[in-house]
């Protein structure tokens, strides 16, 4: 057994863990941060990508509409490459209680939500897909954002300070003195090796999983996992965030993000956060309630469904999981249950992470006598990673183009800079991924980046198969040149095997996605995908994959979408 | 007035429009865009669900599976096919070779091993059973094709390949080098002379080297000759990542024999509508360009595709739809169980064996069990009744129902009796 010693342990490498641990490494506090999939592997990476304007929440909740428009406004500061300013609109559609609006309004101005209305008119204009039938219409500041890349981004700003981050390494135990944690034990998965860490304060910050995380310490944090269901319509269908101007139901927004354009959510309450899938009800009520907005959506191209489950911390009873608040609640154990050494950070979202980490820290600080105080919402985060370096040289020429988009020679991007970068470096010859513009080089960096597993991992970075043809070119492409760069790195000629793991693993888990809105063209796509797969590659006659243990594409730990 | 009507230009469509053209009826070909001739290898793929020769497992299907595809027409038919197939490639100077006795197994751009029937000659030093040393050679600028793996996945299958990249030889700058682009190269006698010359240096001790099926479009059997004699082993392709230069030739290679013999293709032109008169359909609706048209009709050809083809539709609703005439569909299996959880489940997923039911002269048949139409004849992945890409029979049953159903169209109105 390894053993490690740090000052503060973060678990959970989500949003509010990065933000978390960029906010102790920013205060000089030695940290660590352990996760058991990939960066982003859970709720985070499986959000629509809005940041909230507020107006979401200004009637039934006014506190986490206040603490999301101050937290829009300092996100779009620290963080302007991962922030798209779509702008948002509610719009009163034919089905909605007129009476709502004019409360909308009123709730806005009290609460500091920015809010205009604009006419229907210049609404349909700028959305043309929009109902026609809407009665008004309400720009607000809602954006879109990446959350991969934050993530990213935070982690990489914190490592920048020196704060450690373990991925694929998950908490089998709490060590407990007496009423005080003092450390954890966890396993690597991809070595098998078991960790212990040992430490002055453990942060919780797992979200819908945090209930399991406190319960291995014997302290009780009730967690509701609220199952949130999208589906990705397979281009932009609008370029504004779309609402509803009503209380917050299922299926009534609509975010533009990158390429496509997700229709979300539902909220059903799940009781284990790591088994739950998608039913052709929910689907089915995404797409009625679409239609609302968008006449016609459910003939439109579905790319894929998937789900995310809301972390809800849950105080006392509530009857339906709308019904909780949204915003997050610090558990300070040591005065909550008098067990020292731990807090726990639940509820909010996305938008609010940052405030989130600054609280949370804020406690922990005080608590080993640091007082320097917060500075993450002054410090913008500089957007840069290294890049591996090129395995041959580039086929491309234009490397002064590449010099005005630094951020590209990352494995990471930013919006709207990849066309740009492809264009300026007449490299259309050297994309692995056609639908999301993914470049060799960016694969190969990615490749090379720490902690990267399999090629679903690759894809949170780079966007790699999240287009239309949800993997069909791409996957085999990847996997070989995985396999070439393995190759360069031992200096002879890698098995094959690793590489049919990685194919066969994210052949199917793009295939989980697909299925709940598996018909039309998107059908067609699957079907021609089967006859790149199975007809001309024929990958299920390949020899059968050896187990490698660098590759983590099955572990119990990290299976979630079950059924 | 049109003696006959094909709708669909993939193998199924143009082997039926080979077929009445032959038969002196001046077919008229009408697809919404090419078929999966360019979207595939170009071998032809009789059966591959197991270790069974093909003329074996197709005797064992008519009699297991009468609605299968293969029993409709029966493996007389289907030999027949495949001779006239393997007549008019060889007459346009790009042969197939193979039969229905034995699949012969082609290596893939995976490395792994593919079991084939017909294949054209320029992949037939392809053959694993014929033994020796491989070495694979591709370029980095082609990103669907990756030697490497594809040599590592064959060794651990026990074959001696080693894979290599060759510098591409300067060319006029090219943005985007897919597999048609480099084939235009290789038609360039310059080009493949340095490139056979770098062959000749990388191959060592093999005896055979795999090269991806971009061997130029006009004259393959001419590049691959060149570049043996220059690298000094046998040279094969193995087919890419779409689009196919194997399916583009063998389209090209039909369609010069369906036009020599009277026919005519007209690409972007989509069916959309027919109308009939009784049991008989009298005229079909063409959109193109946003524009209709009226075809009046003697006899019609359904090969429209199946699922990938755009033939049968579905849609959020659970329905499955035959696009292009509106016939009924076959399918068993409600909208919760179209699809089994594993992406490669051995078993398939259901929905792909939806189809359009037909009778042993391919007429479609309605759900009373009858022919919705006398002159009309299904043929190719619109036949319900298998899904050929798991049984590895998908351009085989395109060929042999394409060539079946065109010689029964043919007969339509010949013969003195009436089925009813």
């Amino acid at each position: 057994m390894r053993t490690l010693t740090t000052d503060v342990l973060v678990i959970g490498g989500g949003a509010t863990g990065a933000g978390v641990l960029r906010d102790l490494a920013l205060r000089g506090i030695r940290c660590a941060l352990v996760e058991k999939g990939d960066l982003t592997h859970g709720t985070t990476g499986r959000y629509h990508g809005l940041l909230h304007s507020g107006g979401r929440y200004v009637v039934k909740d006014p506190q986490s509409a206040e603490e999301c428009a101050r937290e829009n406004e300092i996100l779009r500061r620290i963080m302007p490459h991962c922030i798209e300013d779509t702008g948002g609109l509610f719009v009163v559609t034919p089905a909605d209680d007129e009476s709502y609006a004019d409360r909308f309004v009123a709730a806005c101005r009290r609460t500091g939500v920015w809010v205009e209305e604009i006419a229907v008119s210049a609404a349909l204009r700028r959305e043309p897909l929009l109902n026609p039938r809407i009665s008004r219409a309400f720009a607000v500041r809602d954006g879109a954002a990446d959350s991969f890349l934050a993530t990213h981004a935070n982690t990489d700003d914190a490592r920048r300070y020196g704060a450690q981050v373990l991925t694929y390494h998950v908490v089998n135990g709490l060590e407990r003195v007496g009423d005080r944690i003092i450390g954890a034990v966890c396993e690597d998965l991809r070595s098998g090796e078991m960790v212990r860490i040992h430490c002055a304060a453990i942060i919780n910050a797992t979200g819908a999983w945090a209930g399991k995380i406190a319960a291995l310490a014997g302290l009780q944090v009730s967690v509701v996992a609220g199952k949130g269901t999208m589906v990705a319509m397979n281009h932009r269908i609008v370029n504004t965030v779309i609402n509803r101007c009503k209380m917050p139901d299922d299926g009534d927004i609509i975010v533009p993000i990158h390429t496509v354009a997700v229709l979300g959510t539902t909220d059903i309450y799940v009781p284990d956060p790591d088994v739950y899938s998608i039913t052709p009800e929910e689907i089915r009520l995404i797409l009625d309630e679409g239609e609302h907005l968008i006449p016609g959506v459910r003939r439109m191209r579905a790319l894929r469904a998937w789900a995310g489950v809301r972390p809800l911390y849950r105080e006392e009873d509530a009857t339906h999981d709308r019904d909780i608040p949204r915003t997050y609640r610090l558990l300070d154990h040591e005065v909550r249950d008098g067990v020292a050494g731990m807090v726990s950070i639940v509820g909010g979202k996305w938008t609010t992470y940052r405030l989130m980490a600054e609280e949370t820290v804020d406690v922990v600080a005080h608590r080993l006598g640091v007082t320097t105080p917060c500075r993450t919402a002054e410090l913008r985060i500089e957007a840069s990673a290294q890049p591996a370096a090129p395995l041959r040289p580039a086929i491309s020429h234009g490397s002064a183009a590449r010099a005005r988009f630094a951020i590209l020679a990352s494995p990471f991007y930013m919006l709207g800079h990849r066309l740009a970068e492809v264009e300026a470096d007449d490299s259309y010859g050297d994309l692995v991924c056609e639908c999301e513009l993914v470049t060799r080089e960016q694969l190969e960096a990615a490749i090379e980046s720490e902690g990267t597993a399999n090629l679903d991992d690759l894809r949170r970075d780079t966007r790699l198969g999240m287009g239309p043809c949800q993997g069909g070119f791409c996957t085999y492409r990847a996997a070989a040149i995985w396999h070439e760069r393995r190759s360069a790195r031992y200096g002879q000629a890698a098995g094959a095997a690793p590489a049919t793991r990685l194919l066969t693993h994210f052949l199917q888990e793009r295939w989980k996605g697909l299925t709940p809105t598996l018909w039309g063209d998107q059908l067609r796509q699957a079907r021609l995908d089967e006859l790149i797969y199975l007809e001309t590659l024929a990958v299920d006659r390949l020899p059968e994959a050896i187990p490698d243990e660098t590759i983590v594409t099955g572990h119990a730990a990290i299976a979630t979408e079950a059924g | 007035m049109h003696e006959a009507i094909v709708i669909g230009a993939g193998l199924s469509g143009l082997m039926g429009a080979l077929a009445l053209a032959e038969a002196g009826l001046r077919p008229l070909v009408l697809a919404k865009g090419h078929g999966a001739t360019h979207w595939a290898s170009g071998t032809i793929d009789l059966w591959g669900k197991d270790e069974r020769s093909p003329r074996d497992a197709l005797r064992s299907i008519v009699t297991a599976r009468p609605e299968h595809p293969y029993a409709l027409i029966g493996v007389d038919a289907v030999a027949d096919a495949l001779a006239r197939f393997r007549a008019v490639t060889e007459a346009a100077r790009y042969p197939y070779v193979g039969g229905m006795d034995h699949s012969v197994l082609l290596p893939t751009a995976a490395g792994a091993l593919r079991p084939v029937a017909l294949l054209p000659i320029t992949m037939a030093a392809g053959d694993v059973r014929a033994g020796g040393e491989m070495v694979i050679a591709g370029f980095h600028e082609l990103r669907d094709f990756y030697p490497p793996l594809a040599a590592a996945n064959l060794a651990a299958q026990g074959i001696a390949a080693r894979g290599v990249y060759l510098q591409l030889p300067p060319v006029p700058r090219v943005r985007d080098f897919g597999p048609r682009t480099l084939a235009q190269l290789f038609d360039d006698p310059a080009f493949r002379k340095q490139i056979g010359r770098q062959l000749r240096q990388q191959r060592g001790s093999a005896t055979r080297i795999g090269l991806p099926a971009v061997l130029g479009v006009r004259d393959p059997l001419g590049v691959v000759a060149d570049l043996q004699l220059l690298s000094g082993a046998q040279v094969f392709e193995i087919p890419t990542l779409p689009p196919s230069v194997p399916g583009i030739r063998l389209f090209n290679v039909l369609r010069a024999a369906i036009e020599r013999s009277g026919g005519r293709l007209q690409i972007g032109s989509e069916v959309i509508r027919a109308e009939g008169v009784g049991h008989i359909l009298t005229t079909l609706c063409s959109e193109a360009a946003a524009r209709e048209q009226q075809h009046r009709v003697r006899r019609v050809l359904l090969a429209t595709g199946g699922i990938a083809g755009g033939g049968i539709r579905t849609n959020d609703a659970g329905l499955v739809r035959e696009t292009a005439l509106d016939l009924p569909v076959r399918m068993d299996v409600n909208h919760a169980g179209w699809f089994a959880p594993r992406f490669l489940d051995p078993g398939g997923h259901a929905i792909y064996a939806a189809g359009v039911a037909a009778d042993d002269r391919l007429r479609p048949l309605g759900v009373d069990g009858w022919p919705v139409y006398e002159n009309v004849a299904v043929a190719g992945a619109t036949l319900a009744g298998a899904d050929t890409l798991r049984e590895r029979s998908r351009t085989g049953v395109a060929i042999a129902t394409g060539w079946a159903a065109g010689r029964m169209l043919a007969a339509y109105g010949c013969d003195a009796t009436r089925s009813y």
